[in-house]
């Protein structure tokens, strides 16, 4: 599998998905013009991950800023799909990056957790 | 010569910071949207909690512009018209986006409106959760969560009008506080 590379724009955040160790991270702002379509790619590139994935750890850090109300439902459903991965016996953690000064960040991060069983969803406090 | 001084007067004594009416685009979003969080989140009384949230209203009120205004450009770019101002007065900041509705989509959306607008805090997260898992509605062109993000966010219920502007179209107004 390629790594997946996308750089940030003003609304649509920097995506760095490494094949060969399993890392993903998501980075930035988003409320891109058009969501489905942004999104498309990265979750077809996450579909063949988790279907490569062994028993191997796949960590997915995300720090968003702000997303608007269509990325949310985006995030929710990708969550839903990691979620069903855990549950088939996939090792993934995804770390919900925070910036202490940003409580909507933290709030949304504590909602998506909440939803969440099988999967391991940390809020890591940005340092 | 035209002086825009009386205009612009007029969106002060309302306590205006920014006002767009027009055409609205994505560049629109980012290019305003830039300038709001700066001007509430930066400087020496720069709030910049209060700027996320006066930003995500305004994201969420243009992309609704965008996405269901049915005034639109005639010329082919097919833009879509609407209004959106955002104010500070008696300490709160609000976000206020109109644009024009057929009248037969009227009762439907004061429905759902209304029933937001009653809604507390906790019930409003309790279906906002509920609606970002649900198949979207057919004529919802976004999440089809806007609104409940808008009330979540709101400090009093939001606020709403509708004016009738002829025989199939009326103007729709909303209001949220921060």
């Amino acid at each position: 599998m390629e790594n997946l590379e996308i750089s940030a724009t003003k609304s649509s955040p920097e995506i760095n998905f490494n094949a060969s160790n399993y890392t993903l991270s998501m980075i930035g702002e988003s409320y891109p013009e058009n969501t489905s379509q942004f999104y498309e790619s990265i979750y077809k590139w996450l579909d063949d991950c988790i279907a490569s994935l062994d028993d191997q750890e796949m960590v997915f850090n995300i720090e968003l800023i702000y997303f608007n109300s269509s990325s949310s439902k985006v995030l929710m459903d990708l969550f839903d799909t990691l979620e069903d991965a855990s549950d088939e016996g996939k090792n993934i953690i995804v770390n919900w990056i925070y910036d202490e000064e940003n409580d909507s960040a933290l709030e949304y991060g504590e909602e998506f957790a909440e939803d969440m069983e099988a999967l391991t969803f940390n809020l890591v406090e940005k340092s | 010569m035209i002086s825009l001084y009386n205009y612009k007067q007029d969106l002060e004594h309302d306590g205006i910071i920014f006002s767009f009416s027009g055409p609205m685009s994505h560049e629109i979003i980012e290019g305003i949207g830039s300038a709001i969080r700066v001007k509430i989140g930066e400087g020496k009384d720069g709030d910049r909690k209060a700027a996320l949230k006066v930003f995500s209203i305004f994201v969420e009120q243009v992309e609704n512009v965008i996405n269901y205004s049915v005034e639109k450009d005639t010329t082919g770019s097919d833009m879509s018209f609407g209004i959106v101002v955002v104010g500070k007065k008696d300490g709160l900041f609000f976000i206020s986006g109109g644009n024009r509705i057929e009248t037969e989509k009227q009762n439907k959306l004061e429905d759902y409106l209304t029933k937001l607008a009653a809604m507390d805090k906790n019930e409003l997260k309790i279906y906002y959760k509920e609606r970002r898992r649900a198949e979207k509605a057919e004529e919802s062109k976004g999440a089809g969560i806007g609104f409940i993000e808008m009330a979540r966010k709101s400090s009093k219920p939001l606020e709403f009008s509708f004016r009738k502007i002829d025989d199939i179209h009326s103007f729709f107004t909303i209001k949220i506080s921060i």
